[in-house]
């Protein structure tokens, strides 16, 4: 990386971590996730909606699983030998909450270019336009950037 | 661990509310319309002048009150706040803090000045004094007092009794002025044998810290100008007053204004000794000895405790928590091996183990006789300034609750109380009519109940009165006139911010801000409020508190794949669901030696999936008379459990009351007891009414 590009990229530039979720990647703002980890014991919790079926224990907290496939209309699969769970820290009801997330995938910690935003389409998409911050370009691939505060509440 | 110096407790506190008043009156500023900012303002000052009084600052208590009373208008959204309002009421709160912070270099002609100014702005719809005179205002204070001010001094003919004139008044009137500073001058007293009773023989030293006209003064003594010496200097500057009479005043609590009645005095005026103080104590208490042994105090006491941030303590319950699961992997492993060394090590681990995680549960959890200890001064003052006579009765002091808490705890329970004795409490007379006694009865409990801590008030009063709160709950456009509410929705206006039925607003409530703040801090520690009431024989408030953090003994049980807890201490006993109870399908009734008892199938709560194991059990479980029988595939056993509560992500889910982590790591949730009972009722209703269909 030489100069001059280094500060073109800083000023629109976002540190995410790229996960895949189904056919699709998502990239999540880098300064949300607390930490990734590899799968643990999930406790299902009856009555609860459905997007945060389970809690788990991350180092001596009980913190929700969440599950984006359900949100996004997605089929769920079963845990292989790629699925983590990225821990993030979000703000409900002005108090920071940490979730995790099951990814199917985590692939890098990378910078996306915010310039290279797409509006997001109102049609041939089933997922609510709400739920997506924006859409950008990663690699000559669509990423979607979620917005995980509208997503979780 | 010794009790916190109160004092310093509420000096804390205050600290925190000022900087929530700052905040919010800041704010205002920028966002006038902004009619929550109103409130929280509002809030922070109310619970200011509540602890203020309670921790004896009466002078913080009053001004408070004065200054609520001004921006009350403001509330009631009559005049907007503008900058000017903003900037002298954050004089006032300036002047407050100082109150509190600094007594001893705090003078009450600030105060005044900030009322005034306050009063201007909210009694004209707009703002009358330019600019200028609101920069005049703070600048009243140190440089001009010093030459602003009389020293009097005062001689009475000693007939002046018979004539009906009461140099008491004369004084309280002058005190009117400004701030004075009497002292009596009790050279003139002879001894007993000697004295007439209708004479005075007092005279008295005045220092008048106000810059009035000297005609001021005259007027006050205008009616006895012939019977009297007055002698007027002006005075040059703030004099120290003299140390040794502070320090007798402190030392016997005498209310300030009773300086003028030293004991020698009783017979001048035999009918003003029972005089209640004057309204306003201007005159001055701070006593700077006594503030220097406060901090003397003080500095012992930082070396015995140290304040610790509750995150702090978190962090480490956590990390104690996972060395509790770790150390229990361990024993685990060693067991199963032969190494004897290995199995030693474990064993001392565990030993330390146990032991760190009592002492760090110790730290944090405190008995809430702690806090139930405050609040006999604030009835016992309460009492007699309202005059009705209340019996106080604590119970389940040693109940251990989170120390962060009980903290938040003080606020909510002083409204409370004061509610209790204010609405709750009827006079005396009222009572006796009633057929009641005359004492009245106010009960504070706390108890254990399930995952649950339960704080009550309960008052022997005339209960609420479920019509006026309607009618002003019509009046105020919150409900539709005529429309049908139960009284248990009606009760629950009680909690709407600014909601109040007191005719009169006294110094202790009638404003409407006690209850929705109390509401809104029992919900910020996920607890909830409820209201019962019966005419004429009393209120009870009952405050439901989830234990955050706390150690329970628990029942560990298998439903499907899945473990949960239940609290120990609602079960009653476990019993095999027998084939003849499986069969009844359709009822979902328990013959337990006799009784009926109504159960729930875990198994479909849970929608648990598998096969049931053959043999299922039942867990009877209680909340007071109600028992109600859980059905659960298997029962694992005893389980210390250390509560965690669930996110905001999952409040909406009412069947669990919290979570923890088991042995081998994997987290288990807690059944919400209470819930599950009044699920069961419910069920048991439903049941009766297709029946009787």
């Amino acid at each position: 990386m030489n100069g001059g590009q280094a500060g073109e990229h800083q000023a629109d530039a976002m540190q995410v971590v790229m996960i895949g979720l189904g056919e699709e990647k998502f990239a999540l703002d880098a300064g949300l996730v607390r930490e990734i980890i590899d799968p643990v014991p999930v406790t299902k919790v009856a009555g609860a909606r459905s997007f945060v079926p389970s809690v788990i224990n991350v180092r001596g907290n009980v913190i929700p699983l969440a599950d984006l496939r359900i949100r996004f209309g997605m089929p769920q699969t079963e845990n292989s030998a790629d699925t983590r769970i990225v821990v993030i820290e979000i703000e409900i009801d002005n108090e920071p909450v940490l979730v995790g997330v099951t990814a199917d995938k985590v692939y890098e910690v990378t910078e996306i270019s915010q310039t290279d935003v797409q509006q997001t389409p109102r049609v041939g998409m089933h997922w609510k336009p709400e739920f997506i911050r924006f859409i950008t370009k990663w690699r000559e691939e669509f990423v979607i950037v979620p917005n995980m505060e509208r997503i979780l509440n | 661990m010794s009790a916190m110096d109160p004092t310093e407790v509420f000096r804390q506190e205050a600290s925190e509310l000022f900087e929530v008043l700052e905040g919010a009156l800041l704010d205002l500023g920028q966002r006038p319309d902004d009619r929550e900012l109103v409130d929280s303002a509002f809030r922070a000052l109310h619970t200011i002048k509540g602890s203020g009084a309670m921790f004896g600052f009466d002078k913080v208590a009053s001004f408070t009150h004065e200054f609520e009373t001004a921006f009350d208008r403001v509330r009631k959204g009559e005049i907007k706040p503008t900058q000017e309002l903003i900037s002298v009421a954050l004089a006032a709160k300036d002047y407050i803090r100082a109150l509190i912070e600094e007594p001893q270099t705090t003078d009450d002609i600030i105060g005044e000045g900030i009322l005034d100014d306050l009063k201007r702005f909210v009694s004209s719809d707009q703002p009358a004094s330019p600019v200028a005179e609101i920069t005049e205002a703070p600048s009243l204070a140190p440089g001009e007092r010093k030459q602003a001010g009389w020293h009097l001094h005062l001689e009475f003919e000693s007939h002046i009794l018979r004539n009906g004139s009461n140099p008491l008044d004369l004084l309280e009137d002058l005190c009117k002025l400004g701030p004075c500073f009497v002292v009596p001058i009790t050279d003139g007293v002879p001894f007993l044998d000697e004295m007439e009773p209708e004479d005075c023989y007092l005279k008295w030293d005045v220092k008048l810290h106000a810059a009035c006209d000297k005609d001021a003064i005259d007027d006050v003594f205008m009616f006895v100008q012939d019977e009297m010496k007055l002698t007027l200097s002006p005075l040059e500057h703030v004099e120290a007053p003299p140390a040794p009479l502070f320090q007798l005043l402190d030392e016997e609590p005498v209310p300030a204004a009773m300086v003028e009645m030293p004991a020698p005095a009783v017979e001048v005026a035999p009918a003003l000794v029972v005089e209640e103080p004057a309204p306003k104590s201007e005159i001055k208490r701070e006593a700077p000895p006594v503030v220097r042994r406060e901090e003397a105090k003080r500095e012992e006491r930082g070396i015995a405790t140290v304040r610790v941030q509750a995150e702090r303590l978190d962090e480490l319950m956590d990390r104690v928590g996972e060395l509790v699961i770790a150390q229990a992997r361990l024993t685990q492993l060693a067991s199963a091996g032969s190494d004897l060394s290995i199995k030693m090590i474990a064993e001392e681990i565990e030993r330390l183990a146990s032991s760190l995680r009592d002492t760090t549960m110790g730290a944090r959890m405190v008995p809430i006789g702690s806090l139930f200890g405050r609040f006999r001064r604030l009835v016992h003052d309460l009492s007699r300034d309202l005059s009705k006579p209340v019996e106080f009765v604590t119970s389940g002091e040693d109940t251990e609750l989170d120390k962060t808490m009980i903290e938040c705890l003080a606020d909510p329970l002083v409204h409370l109380i004061r509610n209790a004795i204010d609405h709750g409490i009827e006079d005396s007379a009222t009572r006796a009519a009633n057929g009641k006694t005359e004492q009245g009865r106010i009960e504070l409990a706390a108890v254990h109940s399930g995952a649950q801590v339960l704080v009550t008030v309960k008052d022997n009063g005339g209960g609420l009165n479920t019509a006026r709160i309607r009618a002003k709950a019509e009046e105020q456009g919150l409900i539709a006139a005529g429309a049908a509410h139960s009284d248990h929705e009606v009760h629950q206006f009680l909690f709407h911010p600014g909601f109040s039925t007191a005719q009169t607003i006294s110094a202790l409530s009638g404003r409407g801000v006690g209850m929705d703040v109390v509401k809104r801090t029992i919900e910020n520690m996920r607890g909830s409020i409820d209201l019962s009431t019966q005419p004429g024989q009393g209120t009870t408030v009952t405050l439901r508190l989830p234990l955050t953090l706390a150690i329970i003994e628990g029942l560990l049980i298998r439903v499907g794949e899945g473990r949960y807890i239940i609290p120990l201490s609602a079960v009653e006993e476990c019993v095999e669901l027998t084939a003849e109870d499986e069969r009844s399908r359709g009822r979902n009734f328990l013959n337990v030696r006799g009784n009926l008892v109504p159960f729930l199938r875990l198994r479909e709560l849970m929608t648990a999936s598998g096969r049931p194991d053959k043999h299922q059990k039942t867990i009877i479980i209680s909340t007071g008379e109600t028992r109600v029988g859980l059905v659960a595939d298997q029962i694992i056993g005893n389980h210390q459990t250390v509560i965690k509560s669930l996110s905001k992500l999952h409040s909406d889910v009412t069947i669990f009351s919290g979570a923890t982590i088991l042995g081998d790591g994997t987290a288990a949730l807690i059944l919400d007891v209470a819930q599950l009972v009044a699920m069961a009722q419910s069920k048991v209703e439903k049941h009766h009414i297709s029946e009787a269909a």
